[in-house]
């Protein structure tokens, strides 16, 4: 019971993943190929938290109530490191919005198949 | 002075930030200050430089806290080579774009904030310690690269762009799971420690994340076939950025690669190398078929750019210490030339709208030195002596001979034959043909002529007496080389420990 929990823990994160994987490899749309580039990163972001989780583990954090005493806390690293991606994912975003708004105005579509001057 | 790792990316970052301030005080400060900043980082190099040797790298700790658990920046033989070549060049293309058109003063400030943010970004990922870090400097280098690409409204900068980071988006989730199977199997993020504890990761995860990896820095480091952003990029930026994409963003992907696959990963002798070294080969050979098709000068020097760093992939593919120092001094010659290519081109396509290779008729005439300055650079990147380019090809082949890789050695010199046959068909076109009737052209303003004879001086100084820069090389391959060598200096507790 408690494999098959975990599994589905991992296994969520990476559906996630995969679902916004979908949405940029098959959506024509270049505001949902941003949604899956945003849903792709939460994804992972999902799985990281996940990876880093303790049974049983408190928040990692170091207050007079745990001190000197023998708790189990999660680990902070891959915390750290999802809240550094989020910055990052929405960084990400925000550019690839403005670009969808340069595009519109220059070609008066957001249809991605319409927009190729370049090859694409 | 104060010499220390960390100016690297703390000014930069620092006078990013600080130009829309400055732009109130007065204007041309949004111009002057990240020149001067610049022009401190590239000093600073020289000095650190002479400081460092492989015995004695330069690490600085950030915020006190020791390796493996706090971020650290390493400036050894070899990352301080390409830090200091970043830092040079960075200075030299804000020396070019100082005055390059008179674009406005909100895009100037936009213009200066991005490259400095580039800069900063390309040399984090160089200099830093930490596996996790060097994501974030990625990030930083992509973000700014996908908004310079974007720089001007008239051309199709924002397809490019976006393009650009729908690959950058996918590179960086595939870079993020790698680090997320190394951590889980480690419990570290230090790149010494991950290469010290690597014997304990099961094989089929040590694969899995090396691939991963590999295509996620592969497509910053234009390989074929991820690099379908490059010649959009490199055609639709404004020039000095082209300049910048193959002499500091490609370095720093390049850079991340060889780091990854030569200090953390110890899967060299079970395949890695020959990976890197069959990429490079496919690279190299499609890139410079496809450059012989183009018609559009920009696109053309981009696919040899890609072709250049096919070259470097190959290099460092053979694994021994000779192809470590072939693929640095290809990395300085494709750094120096390929910018003086892009800064000339600049010029010469000025005014044609499709930038074809058609419209150059002539312009040996019309533009003299732009025009001789693009030759010097076309006959230097083929391996013509007595330039930079022929020495760097030279101690390839001589690498590859010695590692008797004969078939390696014979499509390195069919695919030169290549090169020459489109660099010299550009050539043709600007002093055997009669110029087109009332055309416009561009005189260089008097800072982007100073530039590129700088430029033309090194690659011509290094192609006469090229031991300016081989002591540099040797060094910085033998610190590459010395893998053990790099943990003890960084963790040497640990190392001992293990040891024992």
């Amino acid at each position: 019971m408690n494999q098959i929990l975990t599994y589905s823990v991992y296994g969520s994160a990476i559906l996630v993943m995969l679902i916004g994987i979908y949405a940029v490899l098959t959506k024509k749309n270049l505001i949902k190929i941003v949604i899956g580039l945003s849903i792709m990163d939460s994804g992972f972001n999902l799985l990281l938290v996940a990876l880093g989780y303790i049974k049983g583990g408190t928040a990692p954090i170091f207050s007079p109530a745990v001190a000197g005493k023998d708790v189990l806390m999660v680990d902070p690293v891959p915390q750290a490191l999802v809240l550094t991606a989020i910055v990052i994912g929405f960084g990400v975003t925000a550019v690839a919005l403005s670009l969808v708004i340069r595009l519109y105005r220059k070609h008066n579509t957001i249809k991605i198949d319409e927009i190729k001057t370049l090859k694409w | 002075m104060v010499a220390n790792p960390i100016l690297y990316i703390a000014l930069p970052l620092f006078t990013a930030f600080l130009v829309p301030l400055l732009a109130k005080l007065w204007k041309p400060l949004v111009r002057i200050v990240p020149g001067l900043v610049l022009a401190y980082l590239a000093i600073m190099s020289v000095v650190l430089m002479q400081q460092v040797s492989p015995e004695k790298p330069i690490i600085a700790m950030i915020a006190g806290w020791k390796a493996p658990w706090g971020i650290n920046l390493v400036f050894t033989s070899f990352s301080g080579f390409i830090a200091s070549l970043i830092s040079i060049l960075a200075f030299f293309i804000w020396l070019y774009s100082f005055g390059f058109k008179k674009v406005e003063f909100d895009d100037a400030q936009k213009y200066f904030i991005l490259f400095m943010l580039l800069t900063a970004g390309s040399i984090g990922v160089v200099l830093t310690g930490d596996i996790f870090n060097m994501f974030v400097f990625i990030e930083i280098t992509s973000l700014s690269a996908y908004a310079l690409t974007a720089f001007y409204k008239g051309r199709d900068g924002a397809e490019a762009a976006f393009k650009f980071l729908l690959i950058g988006s996918f590179s960086s989730i595939m870079l993020l799971l790698g680090i997320a199977i190394l951590y889980t199997y480690t419990g570290t993020l230090n790149m010494a420690h991950l290469a010290l504890l690597m014997p304990q990761v099961p094989m089929h995860a040590k694969i899995t994340s090396f691939l991963l990896f590999f295509v996620a820095l592969g497509i910053e480091a234009e390989m074929f076939p991820l690099n379908g952003w490059a010649p959009d990029a490199y055609s639709q930026a404004p020039g000095p950025i082209a300049a910048s994409f193959a002499g500091i963003l490609a370095k720093a992907g390049i850079y991340a690669l060889i780091r990854v696959s030569y200090t953390i990963f110890d899967l060299g002798d079970h395949g890695g190398f020959e990976l890197l070294l069959v990429m490079g080969l496919i690279t190299m050979v499609v890139s410079e078929l496809v450059a012989m098709r183009q018609e559009n000068l920009r696109r053309m020097l981009a696919y040899s750019s890609m072709g250049q760093m096919g070259l470097i992939m190959i290099a460092f593919g053979l694994g021994t210490k000779e192809g470590i120092y072939a693929g640095l001094f290809i990395m300085f010659n494709h750094a120096v030339i390929k910018s003086l290519l892009f800064l000339a081109s600049a010029y010469l396509v000025y005014y044609t709208s499709r930038k074809k290779i058609s419209d150059l008729d002539g312009f040996g005439k019309l533009l003299p030195l732009t025009s001789l300055l693009f030759g010097l650079g076309a006959f230097a990147i083929v391996g013509l002596p007595p330039f930079s380019g022929f020495w760097s090809k030279l101690s390839l082949l001589i690498a590859t001979a010695n590692s008797h890789m004969e078939f390696v050695l014979a499509t390195v010199l069919a695919v030169s034959v290549i090169e020459i046959i489109y660099y010299f068909r550009v050539l043709g076109r600007l002093y055997f043909r009669k110029a087109h009737k009332e055309i416009k052209v561009r005189k260089p303003t008097w800072n982007s002529v100073v530039t590129m004879i700088v430029l033309a001086l090194v690659i011509i100084a290094v192609g006469v007496h090229p031991d300016f820069i081989t002591g540099l090389l040797h060094n910085a391959a033998t610190d590459l080389a010395d893998k053990a060598d790099y943990i003890q200096k960084i963790i040497p507790d640990l190392f001992s420990q293990t040891l024992n």
